[in-house]
């Protein structure tokens, strides 16, 4: 039946997808490039729509480094007993520093801590007027960063219960509560991410339903000659992935002019508390998340539109 | 010889409820050239459609190249489109791509690797006569031109069966003659051909059979040629 004289045949399936994909890559791209400024202007909105969700994700990425910048406020401090001599305070030091899950435990004597005392307070005379030294030698304990919440406060059960430690103090509440807002607040990004995703996919959709309306003709004749939906179908779904890229490429954009922008207020805040703290803009993994959020993004746009429909372009 | 075409009682009704076609019985043998002629509304372009699975029989049996297109699943259609070669009187170009590129999209379609298409391209717009044409945009070529493209997109993969629906309607009578001897050339190395055409005067020269369609029906009449009916030429 086949007049095949010469041996011409289709290629194999691996080799076939590959070509085809690679022609409609370039292709769906030329397309958008035909109209540049259109496209553009695609590629802005969809990049301002992502831009919200990335920025305040990477935000978020900030107040975390912030936190854990603090994470030095994670300390266990141990008053101990007057009667524990100097000796069996730093032995007991050594001993705690041996403990699982602690990083740091440093031993301040009765003496060093009036001399510290005395230098950081300001009330040096006031102290000279006292027969003895009032202060307790303490023992600081610094859990080590991969310690949990739950794993500190075992912790610090566990050490208030020593014998020599007069008076156990961990202040973290703030802390914690700080980690419940930053809970909240990441909850609300998923919230408002959810949403401006869906304003995506039904930005794309809607261009590319455009798109598929002023291409309608073309379409019949493809279905003519005999194109499967899936060849139809290709060139719009990598409009989508083009239009999410570029609309990622945007946002990236986007969020490092707001990081510029804030920067030096932020730099200036911080100063005024004596710290170095700086906003970082998206490292290359965020970049890579806005990128591959938004290529979903578009592609779905586009698949979800065009599986609505290609179906329903019949040739008369 | 086996049929290609098959038409055992087919009818076709519109949504509507007329009857366009009626109790068909109609066969073209593997390698045959045929004409379908008959009025306007006649059911000529219907038959093809059937044919080409565009519309589908309301009674009745349609079978090409061995296939009952009647067991045929929506998603087996495309490639049951694929061995055929459909022309169109409404030539059907991408007006956005080049000659070449209209001619080489079966090939696309089908999977072709990419540094064959040009020479199987050049194959079909040679046949045509269309060979210093491929660079152009369709809408710089003339109506016959854009015919020819479509006839090269048609036979390009080499098909078995080429339908055409009045290939030759906006076509002046030479260039008409033209297009048919392309038919004709690829009937003679085997390829089936049915074509639907008011031309008479042009297919009255050709030693093919002709059906002729009535209201639905194949009759027995001979089909009018324009020129006998006085004062009309033929044309579009």
């Amino acid at each position: 039946m086949a007049r095949n004289d010469r041996g011409d045949r289709p290629m194999s399936w691996p080799a076939r997808m590959l070509q085809e994909h690679a022609r409609v890559f370039f292709f769906s791209l030329g397309k958008l490039w035909v109209n540049p400024f259109g496209s553009l202007l695609t590629a802005v909105v969809i990049g301002i729509t992502l831009s919200l969700p990335a920025g305040l994700h990477v935000m978020l990425g900030n107040l975390g480094g912030l936190s854990s910048s603090w994470e030095g406020a994670m300390q266990v401090s141990l008053f101990l007993k007057d009667s524990v001599s100097e000796e069996r305070g730093q032995a007991l030091a050594r001993e705690i520093k041996l403990r699982p899950g602690v990083s740091q435990a440093a031993y301040i004597s009765k003496d060093d801590a009036l001399s510290e005392f005395r230098k950081l307070s300001g009330f040096g005379e006031a102290l000279d007027t006292l027969d003895s030294n009032p202060l307790p030698a303490v023992i600081t304990v610094t859990p080590s960063a991969t310690q949990t919440e739950k794993q500190v406060d075992g912790l610090y059960d566990a050490l208030s219960k020593l014998p020599e430690v007069d008076l156990a103090k961990v202040d973290q509440k703030w802390l914690e509560r700080l980690y419940a807002i930053i809970q909240i607040v990441q909850r609300g990004v998923m919230v408002v991410a959810s949403l401006l995703g869906l304003a995506v996919i039904v930005t794309v959709g809607n261009i590319v339903r455009l798109d598929i309306q002023g291409r309608h003709e073309e379409i019949e004749v493809m279905k003519l000659i005999g194109a499967p939906n899936s060849f139809i179908r290709r060139p719009f779904l990598y409009t989508g992935f083009w239009y999410g890229l570029s609309g990622g490429i945007v946002a990236i954009l986007f969020v490092w002019i707001g990081i510029l922008a804030l920067e030096a207020p932020v730099t200036h805040l911080a100063g005024l508390y004596q710290s170095k703290y700086g906003l970082a803009g998206p490292g290359f993994l965020s970049c890579m998340e806005i990128l591959g959020c938004g290529i979903l993004l578009g592609w779905l746009g586009a698949f979800w539109t065009v599986a609505r429909h290609i179906h329903a372009i019949e040739p008369r | 010889m086996s049929n290609i075409i098959e038409f055992q009682r087919v009818s076709h009704r519109y949504a509507g409820g007329q009857d366009v076609l009626s109790d068909i019985e109609f066969s073209l043998a593997q390698g045959e050239m045929a004409f379908l002629t008959g009025a306007s509304g006649a059911g000529k372009s219907t038959i093809l459609r059937l044919v080409a699975r565009l519309a589908r029989a309301t009674r009745g049996l349609v079978m090409v190249d061995g296939q009952n297109l009647a067991t045929l699943k929506p998603r087996q259609v495309p490639a049951f489109r694929q061995r055929l070669g459909l022309i169109f009187q409404n030539v059907n170009l991408l007006n956005d791509r080049t000659v070449f590129d209209n001619v080489a999209l079966p090939l696309v379609i089908r999977g072709f690797a990419h540094r064959d298409l040009g020479r199987q391209v050049r194959a079909a717009l040679d046949q045509v006569g269309l060979l210093n044409k491929e660079r152009l945009y369709p809408l710089f070529l003339s109506g016959g031109e854009q015919q020819r493209v479509g006839i090269a997109r048609a036979v390009v993969t080499k098909p078995d069966l080429l339908l055409a629906d009045e290939p030759t309607g906006n076509l002046d009578p030479e260039l008409a003659q033209d297009v048919m001897k392309i038919f004709e050339r690829f009937n003679g190395v085997g390829v089936s051909v049915l074509v639907a055409t008011h031309a008479i005067d042009l297919i009255n020269k050709l030693p093919h059979r002709v059906v002729h369609l009535e209201n639905g029906r194949i009759s027995d009449h001979a089909p009018t040629a324009a020129s006998t009916l006085g004062g009309f030429a033929h044309g579009a």
